[in-house]
């Protein structure tokens, strides 16, 4: 714009003029730079306004503060062009709720169940590399996919497709309405409590009664050295399983103890039966551990060998199962749990509710 | 309609109010500019007389509000050469004589409506 005609203003002042105005239209995008034309003149008209005040031309320091009064040449910018999304606020929810469900519900349960394993078999069972790899595969997989939902959220934005969600959906088709939390009832922990304190007694028989877990097969098969060494923790995590439902009960006023309880339960089988596994899998050097052994008297039959065998193999594989799905329980344990905290903050924080028509 | 009240730990109060007070402005400046542009103006006059009637608006504000009243039929622009400068100067349309007799309609309408409420709420 042509300043030389401002007789009364400094051509210092009004170069700081221009200097701004270039500065706000570096962010304005070019269908709104008319908007700038209007706004230079505003601030010249202001200039001159508050010249004719003072009967006198503005020092610098003077139009420097109408210019910063006026905002930062990038705010300035922000709030004279047109609100730009990247995504929506009508795909927004969308975009969300497919980033959540890739991110943490496909994404996550993949690198913790398949990938996981597989770095671990790949790096010879050392733990500390296969949780290093497999932590750098999900950081850098998690953004990729990240970035994609984002370009493809993007796209669908931009190229304006209409999803039709507005007109093609019939209330009759909504999912019903959500079960309420359940508590867990006395009559379930009391069965709870039951069923472990006997599970407890049968553990306490086992060591003198043998035949309590092998049956007749106690004639040729014995318990594995590993049990002796597992019993003890095997036992303390019954101990838990009475104890929990027994306080649930007892302290009905602690609504949290349930769900942390299960989860902390949950956390000491998955470490119990891993630690049961890994003693169970034979080693590079051949060593293993048996679960169960065969008698002097049957060591020397090739059909108790096989019979033996086909034991440890099931166990191992009903373990297998147990660790995985104490895994997948676990996950599941520790979002109900967060869950449970987030609707506790939020009714803590919720003092009233207005409805207004 | 529900509106939920919520205050969370640490909100400022005074963020709340000003944010209310902005939403409560928006609709009124837009009714001002209008009523303001029965008379031919432009912008920084505009600003000038909004400020000096207690409706305060700065340019970033106003400009793209100018902008899309403008778009949607409400007002006539024209750049013309005052002064020896360049101005753009705005005045209401026909359409925009019409709609901000509606409006200001329903803004007595409003006006009774929130009178009568706070008597009964006897505030």
């Amino acid at each position: 714009m042509n300043i030389t005609n401002c007789k009364s203003s400094s051509r210092n002042s009004m170069n700081l003029v221009d200097r701004y105005v270039q500065a706000v239209r570096f962010w304005v995008p070019k269908a709104q730079q008319d908007l700038i034309a209007e706004m230079a003149e505003d601030l010249r008209s202001q200039i001159e306004a508050k010249e004719a005040e003072l009967d006198r031309p503005l020092d610098e320091s003077e139009v420097s503060a109408i210019l910063k009064r006026c905002g930062a040449p990038m705010v300035v910018a922000g709030r004279l062009g047109s609100k730009q999304y990247l995504i929506g606020p009508t795909l927004f929810p969308i975009y969300v709720f497919v980033l959540k469900m890739v991110l943490l519900w496909i994404l996550l349960p993949i690198f913790i169940f398949i990938i996981g394993p597989v770095n671990l078999g790949n790096t010879g069972g050392d733990w500390g590399l296969a949780v290093a790899r497999t932590f750098g595969d999900l950081w850098s997989g998690l953004f990729v996919a990240a970035g994609m939902i984002t370009l493809v959220f993007a796209i669908l934005e931009r190229t304006q497709v209409q999803l039709g969600l507005a007109d093609k959906w019939d209330p009759r088709s909504l999912p019903p309405l959500r079960k309420q939390e359940r508590k867990p009832t006395l009559f379930h922990s009391f069965c709870e409590a039951m069923f472990s304190s006997i599970a407890i007694v049968w553990l306490l028989l086992l060591p003198h009664y043998s035949g309590l877990i092998l049956g007749p097969a106690r004639a040729f098969l014995q318990p594995g050295l590993l049990w002796h060494t597992f019993y003890i923790p095997i036992l303390l995590v019954a101990l838990v399983g009475f104890l929990r439902p027994a306080i649930t009960m007892s302290r009905p006023q602690w609504p949290w103890f349930p769900h942390l309880a299960q989860l902390v339960q949950t956390g000491l089988t998955l470490i119990l039966v891993h630690a049961m596994l890994n003693a169970s899998i034979p080693t590079v050097n051949g060593d293993w551990h048996p679960f169960v052994v065969l008698t002097d008297a049957a060591r020397n039959s090739a059909q108790y060998i096989r019979v033996a065998a086909i034991v440890n193999v099931s166990i191992l594989i009903s373990l297998a199962s147990t660790w995985l799905g104490l895994s997948i329980a676990g996950v599941i344990q520790t979002w109900q749990f967060l869950q449970y905290l987030r609707k506790k903050k939020f009714v803590t924080a919720q003092p009233a509710s207005l409805q207004a028509q | 309609m529900y509106v939920t009240y919520y205050m969370a730990n640490g909100t400022n109060n005074a963020d709340v109010l000003e944010n209310l007070k902005l939403e409560l402005r928006r609709g009124c400046l837009i009714v001002a500019v209008l009523a303001q542009l029965r008379l031919e103006q432009y912008g920084y006059t505009l600003r000038k007389a909004l400020a000096d009637d207690g409706l305060a608006i700065d340019e970033g504000t106003l400009y793209p509000l100018l902008r899309r009243l403008e778009t949607q039929g409400l007002l006539v622009s024209q750049w013309r050469e005052e002064d020896k400068r360049n101005k753009r100067f705005y005045r209401l349309s026909p359409v925009g004589e019409q709609i901000l007799n509606q409006l200001l309609e329903e803004w007595n309408s409003i006006n009774a409506s929130l009178r009568k409420i706070l008597q009964e709420a006897q505030i």
